[in-house]
């Protein structure tokens, strides 16, 4: 895998391998269920006078927003094949972040990274980290090259 | 001397205003914190920094104090950053 701004303000990811295309296909399957429960742990604890409200009407609409980020990277990575470039635009740096970002604390919330030495995981448990770190690391990139404040 | 007049004026309670808090999670980069503050407030970067490193080390910071219905704005956008946010009604 390659991972490295453009000339022309892009980022370009490249799956050399099968293992590149699954790391890459990873971030929608990692991101799972994501949307939801993100939405309740981001949105889900506004004090009363406002909870009917977050609940009725934000919540979902920031259920909507967290979905639109996994379709839309679902969407970018489900034809990579090995040897296959993918392009992010700053168009779509926000998205693929969103997504990213999904995936990760999806594995935080389920494998508890935070302060586990890595010597001391199961196989998936170190699966897992590694495909968080990837992210991490693509996220750092996105950060980097596509996002101005 | 002339006579002094009293004026009395019906109490007023003023509402008073809200803060916007930010707390801290085990996932989020320290940059991409920065950057949402500076997107969603137009803070320059040594403040925003300042508030994410609160962010950081406090567990939770106070990123901005003022009316609900901005509270409220700002509260939902920094969420759908996917910042852990709350508002408070503020003690001064």
């Amino acid at each position: 895998m390659k991972a490295a701004p453009t000339l022309d303000g892009r980022l370009r990811i490249d799956a050399e391998s099968e293992a590149d295309v699954f790391a890459l296909k990873s971030v929608v399957v990692d991101a799972g269920d994501s949307p939801e429960n993100l939405a309740e742990d981001v949105g889900g604890l506004m004090p009363l006078e406002l909870s009917e409200d977050w609940t009725e009407i934000i919540l979902p609409e920031l259920h909507g927003h967290f979905r639109e980020q996994v379709t839309a990277v679902a969407r970018s990575v489900k034809d990579v094949t090995p040897g296959d470039t993918v392009f992010i635009g700053k168009e779509d740096a926000e998205l693929w972040y969103g997504a990213l970002n999904q995936a990760r604390l999806s594995l935080e919330s389920r494998y508890k990274f935070e302060n586990r030495p890595f010597d001391d995981m199961d196989p998936e448990q170190r699966n897992a980290r590694i495909r968080s770190h990837f992210y991490q690391v693509v996220q750092g990139l996105i950060l980097d090259f596509l996002m101005d404040a | 001397m002339g006579a002094t007049k009293t004026v009395s004026k019906p109490e007023v309670s003023l509402d008073l205003p809200w803060n916007v808090v930010v707390h801290d999670d085990p996932v989020n980069l320290m940059g991409y914190v920065t950057w949402v503050f500076m997107k969603v407030f137009s803070y320059p970067k040594s403040k925003a920094e300042v508030l994410m490193m609160e962010v950081h080390q406090a567990g939770k910071s106070i990123v901005w104090t003022g009316q609900q219905e901005l509270a409220e704005l700002y509260t939902h956008q920094l969420q759908a950053f996917q910042l852990r946010t709350t508002m408070e009604k503020s003690s001064s």
